[in-house]
């Protein structure tokens, strides 16, 4: 991956700038910078944490809904709603 | 060491591309380049690499040293071939070498990456024998650079290879640098994101990420609109406004469930709307049922009737029984409506792409979510 010539002509440099500014605009703090040229390794380091990041949110949520069924009724319809929900 | 200094008086440039060809370690064409360019800086540094490499063994032991490497350790990593004819290696290896010569990518780039980085890739170090001449970027003294030959792994500057037959300016040597900090991170994400083994190419990669990163994004989107709309429906007091009673009765006797049902179509269309999800979504999904109750039975009827048979009769009514029964048959218990409202809720959140809204009826529009869920 470090010799990525021109000779690879499948992938080609725009291509990778495009990837490259598609995965700025997900991240949450995507600047508005003049140029992602200096910051790919920045910007492959705020993916890195911003993917991390998600990991934790979607364990806590799910932690969060988990909490919330257990101390609802069991019995109750709501219980079962959330138990569906996180069946599925 | 004749010739060391021979050649550092005779011609510098002589003199670089032989210490660099003494760097076995340079298996990258970029490196040498680097190298190059590095070394002019340091006009000392050749010599002092020669030295170094030829007056002490280096550290690791077939590493030989830095210096030793020469051409002939470009492409086949002998140390040893480098080590012995310094002065012969270097016409034969570096000449033939060329400008663009890959040398062996994957030696290169491990080689590279090992050396580049610096920062500690022990795997990728192909053994001592790429841990040649490493020079230390203009950052670090040049005495150094005999340390960090085994140590080099671990210390925290840079160190780059340059590769023979590449620019020699500090230029190429710092993207090459940066190059190396790139492919550390796309690493890095390759481990983190699931499936990207699979795909060789940054750019298959990069959309491997993306593409997680946006289901990531949508699942955590996902999770909160379930949590939220999760809320409301734990609170029975908005249901039993809704349904009146029959509700509550319904949370204690799954046989009420198909009550539940019927007053589905007296539900005010704004009652629905609980969650706190745009008036909209959620709406328009209840409204389906709330406007198409496909089972006509009189309301507040059918209170009598089990509630597995009547939760069945009333997911016959649209012909996906199947569908929505597994669901619902898991808790026999569950509030059907509360499910509805709930599913609604889904189904805004994933866009309700599937929801055939026109005249469809309830189970018809319902199914989408049930079947995208069954189907997941």
């Amino acid at each position: 991956m470090s010799s990525r010539r021109s000779s690879r002509g499948s992938i080609s440099d725009e291509e990778i700038n495009e990837l490259i500014s598609k995965l700025q605009s997900l991240l949450p703090n995507s600047r508005r910078r003049g140029s992602s040229q200096a910051s790919t390794t920045k910007l492959l380091k705020e993916t890195c944490n911003y993917i991390k990041s998600l990991h934790r949110e979607v364990d806590d949520l799910s932690d969060r809904l988990s909490d919330l069924m257990s101390t609802m009724d069991h019995n109750s319809p709501g219980a079962e709603i959330v138990r569906s929900i996180l069946r599925s | 060491m004749a010739q060391c200094g021979g050649d550092v008086s005779r011609h510098r440039k002589a003199h670089l591309e032989t210490v660099e060809s003494l760097c076995q370690g340079l298996l990258d064409d970029d490196k040498c380049r680097a190298m190059f360019g590095y070394l002019q800086e340091w006009p000392d540094l050749g010599s002092m690499c020669y030295n170094a490499s030829l007056g002490e063994p280096p550290l690791a032991p077939e590493a030989s040293n830095g210096s030793g490497g020469s051409g002939g350790g470009f492409k086949k990593r002998r140390p040893d071939a480098c080590l012995d004819t310094k002065g012969e290696s270097n016409s034969v290896c570096k000449r033939p070498r060329g400008k663009q010569q890959p040398c062996d990518p994957d030696q290169m780039a491990a080689a590279a990456a090992a050396a580049a980085v610096g920062k500690g890739k022990p795997e990728r170090a192909r053994a001592g024998a790429k841990k040649k001449a490493e020079l230390a970027l203009p950052k670090d003294s040049p005495a150094t650079s005999a340390s960090t030959v085994t140590a080099g792994q671990k210390t925290d500057y840079i160190h780059v290879r340059a590769r023979r037959g590449q620019a020699t300016d500090s230029h190429s040597l710092a993207e090459r640098v940066r190059r190396e900090r790139i492919s550390e991170r796309m690493r890095y994400l390759q481990e983190l994101v699931p499936g990207c083994n699979k795909v060789t190419g940054k750019a298959g990669m990069l959309d491997e990420i993306i593409n997680y990163v946006q289901s990531l994004q949508k699942q955590v989107e996902f999770l909160s609109m379930k949590i939220a709309a999760s809320n409301p429906v734990v609170n029975f007091d908005i249901v039993e406004d809704l349904f009146g009673r029959q509700l509550s009765q319904v949370a204690c006797n799954p046989a009420a469930l198909a009550a539940m049902a019927m007053p589905i179509g007296q539900v005010e269309l704004s009652c629905l709307q609980m969650s706190p999800l745009p008036a909209g979504s959620p709406g328009f999904g209840l409204e389906m049922f709330v406007n198409s109750n496909p089972y006509s039975p009189a309301p507040g009827g059918a209170m009598s009737v089990p509630a597995g048979a009547s939760v069945e009769s009333c997911l016959d009514v649209g012909g996906h029984k199947s569908v929505v029964f597994d669901m619902v048959c898991g808790f026999p218990a569950a509030a059907f409506l509360n499910l509805w409202v709930v599913f609604c809720t889904l189904l805004q959140v994933h866009g309700a792409a599937g929801w055939d809204i026109g005249s469809q009826s309830l189970f018809t529009g319902f199914d989408a979510p049930f079947q995208s869920v069954q189907s997941e």
